[in-house]
């Protein structure tokens, strides 16, 4: 079939498509010169010119994937299998990325961020499937700063309108303690650290949970809480040897990092056994002290629920049915009236509340709103010589001029 | 390299590890748990072995100590009514509907807050039965709660229809600021109202700092008048207010984690990134930046009508002494400026 055009040899008109092998050519019949051969079907009117249409002009390029966005995928999945994870959210993670890179808020940005796009896709996958991954390891496989993956994370949280739900701390917990290395002897770890994994998960977990309860994990990082609590689990499960090494140490011996804030948590923790461990009644002889309740966190999580009612005032304001053969009930409410959460020991118990409020930083107030009348209406005249206080005299500006050589 | 070991253990520990969406359920749902306030005595009793299980956030509980149990007698089960409701997330009443704690707060019992927490059943992938969370316009109880929240900031933009030479006000102006290597604008301020103005050489111009809507607009018509006097034919058209920053405290301790459970559609929190909940409101369209210790920051007040404030607050926040709201009808509750 003759397709239009002019042969560029001989400028005849008369051009056949034929097949060289399995490959078309379009020949011109006079001169045999051939124009073009290989030609992809495309929808562009240059075949009708019968020149050979590049690739990159032709629609095959509009369904590969840039580079770009192969690279990043690629990163993805990499990172799925690293972390294990299940094929699904492979899958998610790599559709999450297609449609954030698509759009110019993440298109156009730095690679290093593309980079991060990719990890933040993969977290998200996993914090809607509720798998525990903290920000920290993820930033670790990427090395990443986490204020920048803070930044990208909360970009794509927003441009996609992904509901992320909230991290679990009991699974955290569990994972968390699998990299914990105690459990099997090694060289650099003695045998009475050794400790049995079960054990102590439900140890921590315990801890963990009446740290909860006790509102020291709200709004704080989970990391140190669960270091902290994993430390007092396994400190109580054998408080003979262990009971001398301290935190840092506990940590270099599990291989596992010391966060800075653990220690105040551990802080915490330890107030908060010793106020639980003040009403255990076959405790209230002993003088106990941070280190010596250690031995006594199995009895206290046991009856913690007990305890934290009885060791902590709940409201700040007096209970009214408090534990019974108090004496006689008439003076029962006019003694805890006028002094709040006394208890039947006398002693003036702290309030349970998180510590921001229990020992607030002194702030520098300014005065409470001293709504000056005057600005009532915002319309008020403005009196020139207020304005002119912000005005600089000629002598003023001579002399700045001088000092900074400008204009 | 020494961090790659963690992780490689915890990769080959990850390999036996639980299944996280088909792990069963602990604990069988209550009976639904008609929530007519005020909570009739009768649903007590069954409440309270509830309110004593432990937090099943993860569904493989199964070695958790649960010998506490008996220590919670009938007679504590009131004490446990009237504590704090916080422990949201400890009461485990798989059935309840999420929608339950929109609507008016009567505050006889907290029983009400802590209905709502839905923690294990959600953790574990599997969908209670709930009933999707709507957005309800807090409720404007007719008794006050006393909480007013107080403007801390107010942005505002005005045009000053000239284009200004940024040099030549700093030059001439003592209270201005230019470093065109860092910002291109100059930063100007004022004694009274104490605000500060970002002024670009298009002649459109920022107020930042003040601390009501009146003051704002005198502050930014102060800076026009400051640029005129300079020399410039500077006018005040369309000023509007942008955003408007208050802050207030509900006096009471908030269960952030029991919250993003309850109104997941709504907040954000992260406890490894920002200490506070962002909780994007939209009915009102704010947003408010929750903290423990129950101070809250509501911004993005942009105004296109009533705005209720802190009402929506606390009818929110799973208050012990949730002393119910009225909608704050003080400095956040005005349409802006045309």
């Amino acid at each position: 079939m003759a397709a239009r055009g002019r042969c560029p040899e001989c400028g005849s008109g008369s051009l056949v498509e034929d097949a060289h092998y399995a490959q078309q050519q379009l020949v011109c019949a006079a001169c045999g010169c051939v124009l073009s051969e290989g030609l992809l079907t495309t929808t562009y009117t240059d075949e009708e010119h019968l020149r050979e249409v590049a690739y990159s002009q032709s629609t095959g390029q509009k369904e590969q994937r840039s580079r770009c966005l192969q690279r990043g995928i690629r990163r993805v999945q990499d990172l799925c299998k690293v972390l294990q994870l299940p094929a699904v959210f492979e899958e998610t993670a790599v559709s999450y990325f297609q449609r954030a890179l698509q759009l110019p808020a993440f298109h156009l940005v730095s690679l290093e961020k593309k980079e991060l796009l990719g990890g933040c896709c993969v977290f998200v996958t996993c914090r809607q499937h509720n798998w525990p991954l903290t920000m920290g390891s993820i930033c670790s496989l990427l090395y990443a700063k986490q204020d920048l993956f803070a930044s990208v994370y909360l970009s794509l949280q927003k441009e996609l309108g992904l509901s992320v739900p909230a991290l679990s701390l009991a699974d955290l917990v569990t994972t968390h303690l699998n990299s914990f290395r105690l459990f099997q002897p090694t060289a650099n770890v003695p045998a009475p650290f050794l400790e049995d994994r079960e054990k102590l998960l439900a140890r921590t977990l315990g801890i963990v949970e009446l740290a909860s309860e006790a509102w020291l994990v709200t709004g704080r990082h989970p990391v140190p809480i669960v270091t902290a609590a994993a430390f007092l689990a396994w400190q109580s499960l054998r408080p003979g040897p262990r009971l001398s090494c301290p935190l840092a140490r506990f940590c270099r011996l599990a291989g596992v990092d010391l966060p800075p804030p653990a220690h105040l948590r551990l802080k915490e923790l330890l107030e908060i056994l010793l106020g639980m461990a003040s009403q255990l009644s076959w405790l209230r002889g002993f003088r106990l002290d941070k280190k010596t309740v250690v031995k006594h966190i199995g009895d206290l999580l046991q009856h913690r629920v007990f305890l934290l009612r009885n060791a902590f005032s709940q409201d700040g304001e007096e209970q009214q049915d408090t534990a019974p053969g108090q004496g006689s009930p008439s003076q029962d409410p006019e003694r805890a009236c006028p002094s709040a959460g006394k208890r039947h020991g006398g002693r003036s118990l702290r309030p349970l509340l998180p510590p921001c409020l229990i020992h607030p930083r002194k702030r520098l107030r300014a005065a409470a709103p001293s709504a000056p009348a005057a600005a009532a209406t915002g319309d008020e005249p403005i009196s020139d010589s207020e304005i002119e206080q912000y005005l600089r005299s000629p002598e003023e500006i001579q002399a700045f001029r001088k000092a900074k050589g400008w204009l | 390299m020494e961090g790659a070991s963690p992780l490689e253990r915890y990769l080959e520990s990850c390999s036996g590890q639980d299944d996280f969406s088909t792990a069963p359920h602990l604990f069988t749902p209550m009976s639904p748990y008609d929530l007519e306030l005020p909570i009739q005595t009768a649903e007590d009793g069954v409440f309270a072995p509830q309110l004593n299980q432990p937090k099943e956030l993860h569904t493989d509980f199964s070695s958790v100590d649960l010998s506490f149990l008996p220590d919670v007698t009938q007679d504590n089960k009131e004490q446990n009514l009237s504590e704090d409701g916080h422990e949201t997330q400890e009461e485990l009443d798989g059935s309840l509907p999420s929608n339950e704690d929109s609507g008016v707060f009567t505050d006889e019992s907290s029983l009400s807050d802590p209905g709502a927490a839905q923690p294990s059943p959600e953790a574990s992938g599997v969908c209670p039965p709930l009933t999707p969370m709507t957005p309800v316009t807090p409720a404007t109880s007719s008794e006050s709660s006393g909480i007013v929240p107080q403007l801390q900031n107010i942005v505002s933009t005005v045009n000053l229809a000239c284009k200004l030479d940024l040099k030549n006000i700093a030059l001439h102006a003592r209270n201005a600021e230019y470093n065109p290597k860092r910002f291109a604008a100059v930063i100007m301020r004022i004694r009274e109202p104490r605000t500060t103005a970002l002024i670009f050489s298009s002649g459109k111009m920022v107020c930042t700092g003040a601390k009501s809507e009146e003051q704002s607009r005198l502050a930014a018509r102060k800076y026009a008048r400051v640029v005129q006097k300079l020399g410039f034919p500077a006018k005040f058209l369309d000023f509007k207010i942008q955003n408007m920053v208050g802050s207030c405290d509900v006096r009471f301790p908030i269960r952030l984690e029991g919250l993003v459970l309850t109104h997941q559609q709504f907040s954000s929190y992260e406890p490894e990134l920002f200490p506070g909940l962002v909780y994007r409101m939209v009915k009102p369209r704010i947003v408010l930046l929750i903290f423990v210790s129950g101070k809250v920051v509501l911004t993005e007040v942009v105004l296109l009508g009533v705005v209720l404030g802190a009402g929506a607050v606390q009818s929110l926040s799973h208050g012990c002494s949730g002393k119910p709201l009225e909608a704050s009808q003080n400095s956040l509750c005005r349409v802006a400026p045309p």
